[in-house]
């Protein structure tokens, strides 16, 4: 018996010996990833809202956590890169983002959905962060939210003196280093072995979330962007050479870096969600009383015609009409001729051209006399130009950009700094976008099958934290192929969308 | 009965990841010679590998019992993403009781009680657990069987299987849902325990003292989970009408397995034994689970080949009490590309055993050891779950496995 009971010692014995782990053939070991040519140990990334992770309608702690440039940091780290530092955002306790100035709420919080009423809407929570709550960078995420290009070089956008005149931002004055220094003084002190610079939607976006109503500063010649009201688009010389200038700055000390362009805006959910058309007619005494109500306005353009005051074909474009089915909606149109003389406001039905944007869906339908709900804003009240992107806007917004990401294109090819198009991935982002691992997403948010895949958030125009992951990977696509790195991708389909609550 | 099910059921199975979910270790005296046993008619071994053999046996009642521990690892890479995962899979103790009893002359009775399925899987907070956090796979067949002698020469069996079992799985909801205190939203399949029953037969043929040939066939069995119990845990307020706890049902098939033998003897302390496995792997061609609310059934593609599996193994008796044993097998894996999933990460293996056998009058006692080595693979499989469209989720696997075991046997002449 005692030598069976030796045998199974020894065999235990044996056993734990020979039971160690298997391994690979190729395991992933430190020279897995590398750096390649560039050098990671103090990533700096330069931008706007885009980069400062800001989604859902604000910046909110767990947002920033998940920004593009932080996503990469982290995979960074795995070669060679060092500490990546956001700006202060502890005292957003509630991590619902926007912002106060004493008792006054300056910034909205985060968009949510209320799955108690369906859409979007604010959270029902006071924002805790304070904009003179000031924790003085500089930082290696340089984001600023709401910056254009021209505020990068701005002094004095940090200083809490300049908000009551809208000269500072409230998030840089909490990141500043000193009041009075711009953005890329502070990146610059930061002394960037790296960085991406992603800058510039903000000198377009404004003007088309705003349906067009600042002026485009390159038919005014202005190159003082002084002057310049928030919603207009920036003149593309003044774009060029601060662009020249952010550069010059950034690769001074031979950093390497990614420039990325800017998107055409008119492809982000904002403008794509709400259609044009979206009045529906099932009864054809509603068709009957619509098209009586008009029946002035139309008499009217042909009288116009027929005093050559407008060609036939702008009446035949202005001629507003119903029928069962999908109805366009009445708008206004600046870019029609003038007939206020014959007492015919400047008005048509919007085309399939003409962009809806996101907000315009708490209005169209809505009567806002409750003693008159025959007068419904999109049918019978013209909804006014915020609410449109115009057929004529969208051109104004596409040749901005396109001037815009030439001056990008430019200064990378003489700078030998790759350009990551985020032009082109938006695009793909909103009609649909493939990994490589197969999975599916969309911009498509509405339609309401499809929570699983969403890359847009609540705002209609900055990514999730998703599609931040999804940006990323398009980063470090362009970092490995410029500089023969070797980085790790993350899974966007790992990270955050929006709150959906079951009330607010 | 069920008092005896339920004692049975706390062994832990233990999964080897070579075939499928088959866990061939039937028998410590034939796992030390690879587990090639269906032409070696000398213990009540034989009433699990051809239970024909048991009218070649020696005693009036032949009696063994074995149980092994199973200490297995699998490890997962995927430099694409910097994935390096491994699994904590507890100890697998799969046993086994078989008795046999010569009623006549010409007629054995015999019982086998074993685990022949089974697989034992934990993952931890890794980047597949929208496919499996754990999963514990627990099946045992009851086994009685008849032999007839018809000569010295040749004998054949038939057997009834009683089959029982479950499977306790656990699977996070998708990649990112989590409930409103950040943790996974997850799913505890536990599918209760099932029975079904099956058969086999089987033929003996010894036409010399040093040579012996046999066939074993075991039908499939299919248990069918009717009342299986979903429970969501860390569910999302604005979810939880949806993702509701609810019964399921769902089918385990456990394939047929074809098994042919010869064994002989070279000289008269040594036996050499060849045996053949042919497992019908195909019968597994998905793995659907049907809710009984509301929620979409969740349906993974397997599509398994059926396998072959060749072992050699042979026995030198060193003195009359004892023996050393030795033995190869490689074992294939049953899935084929594109559909290798880490809840049966199953690669091809080979496999190496050991064994020593201590002989006493009416008792004898037997040690074996078996070292499994898998072929690192590198594969992936789609995974359904969000949004219209399947993503993949692969890597590069390794295995191996260190199982000692011991067996007891008891006979009377």
């Amino acid at each position: 018996m005692k030598k069976i009971l030796n045998i199974l010692v020894g065999l235990l014995f044996v056993s734990s010996f020979i039971a160690c782990q298997p391994e690979f053939s190729n395991p992933i070991n430190d020279q897995t990833y590398t750096s390649g040519e560039a050098d990671f140990s103090n990533y700096v990334a330069v931008g706007n809202s885009l980069t400062a992770g800001y989604t859902n309608g604000t910046l909110y702690k767990s947002a920033q956590e998940n920004s593009f440039p932080s996503i990469l940091a982290t995979q960074m780290k795995l070669a060679g890169g060092g500490d990546f530092t956001q700006p202060y955002l502890e005292d957003d306790t509630n991590d619902v983002g926007g912002m106060v100035f004493g008792s006054n709420v300056i910034l909205e919080p985060k968009l949510i959905i209320n799955a108690s009423q369906g859409g979007p809407e604010r959270i029902n929570k006071t924002p805790t962060m304070d904009v003179t709550n000031i924790h003085a960078g500089p930082y290696n995420n340089m984001g600023v939210p709401g910056a254009k290009i021209f505020h990068l070089v701005a002094s004095g956008y940090g200083n809490v003196a300049n908000l009551a005149t809208q000269q500072a931002n409230p998030y840089f004055v909490r990141m500043a280093s000193a009041p009075d220094n711009s953005i890329i003084e502070d990146v610059v002190a930061k002394n960037p072995t790296f960085f991406t610079l992603w800058i510039g939607n903000n000198d377009v976006l404004w003007y088309a979330t705003s349906g067009g109503t600042g002026v485009d500063q390159n038919d005014t010649g202005n190159l003082d962007p002084s002057t310049y009201g928030p919603d207009d688009i920036t003149n593309v010389n003044v774009f060029g050479a601060v662009y020249q200038q952010l550069v010059d700055a950034l690769t001074a000390n031979g950093a390497k870096g990614v420039v990325a362009t800017i998107p055409d805006v008119a492809s982000v959910p904002y403008f794509t969600t709400v259609p044009y058309n979206p009045i529906p007619l099932s009864d054809q005494s509603q068709v009957d009383a619509l098209n009586a109500a008009y029946t002035q306005y139309n008499g009217g353009l042909q009288l116009a015609v027929q005093n050559n005051l407008i060609t036939q074909d702008e009446a035949d474009a202005r001629t507003i009409s119903f029928d069962l089915g999908a109805n366009a909606l009445v708008i206004e149109d600046e870019y029609l001729t003038d007939l206020s003389a014959l007492g015919l406001p400047s008005i048509r039905q919007a085309t399939a051209d003409d962009l809806v944007v996101l907000p315009a869906m708490s209005v169209i339908g809505v009567a806002p006399d409750p003693n008159n709900p025959q007068m419904v804003y999109g049918v019978t009240i013209p909804l006014e130009d915020k609410w449109i992107l115009s057929k004529d806007e969208i051109v104004t917004v596409r040749t901005a950009t396109a001037g815009f990401n030439q001056v990008i294109q430019a200064v990378a090819a003489s700078k030998n700094l790759p350009v990551a198009d985020m032009a082109a991935l938006m695009e793909e982002m909103k009609n649909g976008l493939v990994e490589e691992d197969g999975s599916f997403y969309t911009a498509n948010y509405f339609d309401g099958s499809n929570l699983d895949n969403l890359v847009f958030g609540l705002d209609g125009v900055h990514p999730t934290p998703r599609g931040y992951a999804i940006i990323a990977n398009k980063f470090i696509d362009v970092i490995e192929e410029a500089y023969g790195a070797k980085l790790p991708k993350v899974v966007p389909a790992n990270y955050p969308t929006f709150d959906i609550l079951p009330s607010n | 009965m069920r008092k005896l099910l339920i004692a049975l059921l706390l062994f832990s199975f233990g999964s080897i990841y070579a075939g499928g979910y088959r866990v061939a270790l039937q028998g410590q005296r034939m796992l030390g010679m690879a587990h090639a046993g269906i032409s070696v008619f000398n213990n009540a071994e034989t009433t699990f590998f051809n239970p024909a053999g048991m009218a070649f046996l020696e005693g009036k009642l032949n009696v063994s019992f074995g149980v092994s521990g199973i200490m297995s690892h699998v490890k997962f890479q995927n430099p694409e993403y910097n994935w390096m995962h491994e699994t904590d899979n507890p100890l697998g103790t799969p046993f086994y009781l078989y008795a046999t009893y010569k009623a006549t002359d010409n007629i054995n009775v015999g019982l086998a009680v074993y685990t022949p399925f089974g697989s034992s899987t934990v993952w931890h907070k890794w980047a597949g657990s929208d496919i499996v956090n754990d999963i514990s796979m627990k099946v045992f067949y009851i086994q009685p069987s008849l032999a007839y002698k018809f000569s010295d020469m040749f004998s054949v069996s038939a057997s009834l299987i009683m089959a029982y079992g479950g499977v306790l799985y656990n699977k996070d909801v998708n990649r990112y849902l989590t409930g409103d205190n950040g943790e996974k939203t997850n799913v505890q399949l536990d599918s209760g325990i099932s029975g079904a029953t099956g058969y086999a037969i089987s033929l003996a043929f010894k036409p010399a003292d040093n040579l012996s040939f046999g066939l074993n066939y075991r039908s499939s069995v299919t248990l069918d989970a009717q009342n299986g119990t979903a429970t969501f845990n860390n569910v999302p307020a604005f979810l939880s009408n949806d993702l509701k706890n609810t019964n399921f049902s769902a089918e385990l098939p456990m394939p047929a397995e074809l098994g042919l033998g010869m064994s002989f003897k070279p000289m008269d302390k040594l036996l050499v034994a060849i045996d053949y496995n042919y497992t019908y792997w195909s019968i597994y061609k998905e793995l659907r689970i049907e809710f009984d609310n509301d929620l979409p059934p969740s349906v993974a593609d397997k599509k398994y080949k059926n396998t072959n599996t060749f072992r050699f193994g042979a026995e030198y008796q060193l003195n009359d009490k004892m023996f050393v044993r030795a033995g190869y097998y490689y074992d294939q894996s049953p899935v084929p590309e594109g559909h290798f999933s880490p809840e049966t990460p199953s690669l091809d293996t080979n496999n190496f055993t050991f064994g020593f056998g201590y002989q006493m009058d009416k008792w004898s006692f037997d040690f074996s050891l078996l070292y499994l080595k898998g072929k690192e693979r590198t594969d992936y499989t789609f995974v359904t779950g969000e949004g219209p469209v399947a993503h993949k989720f692969g890597g590069t696997y390794v295995n191996n496995a260190i199982i000692p075991g011991i067996g007891i046997s008891y006979s009377i002449k």
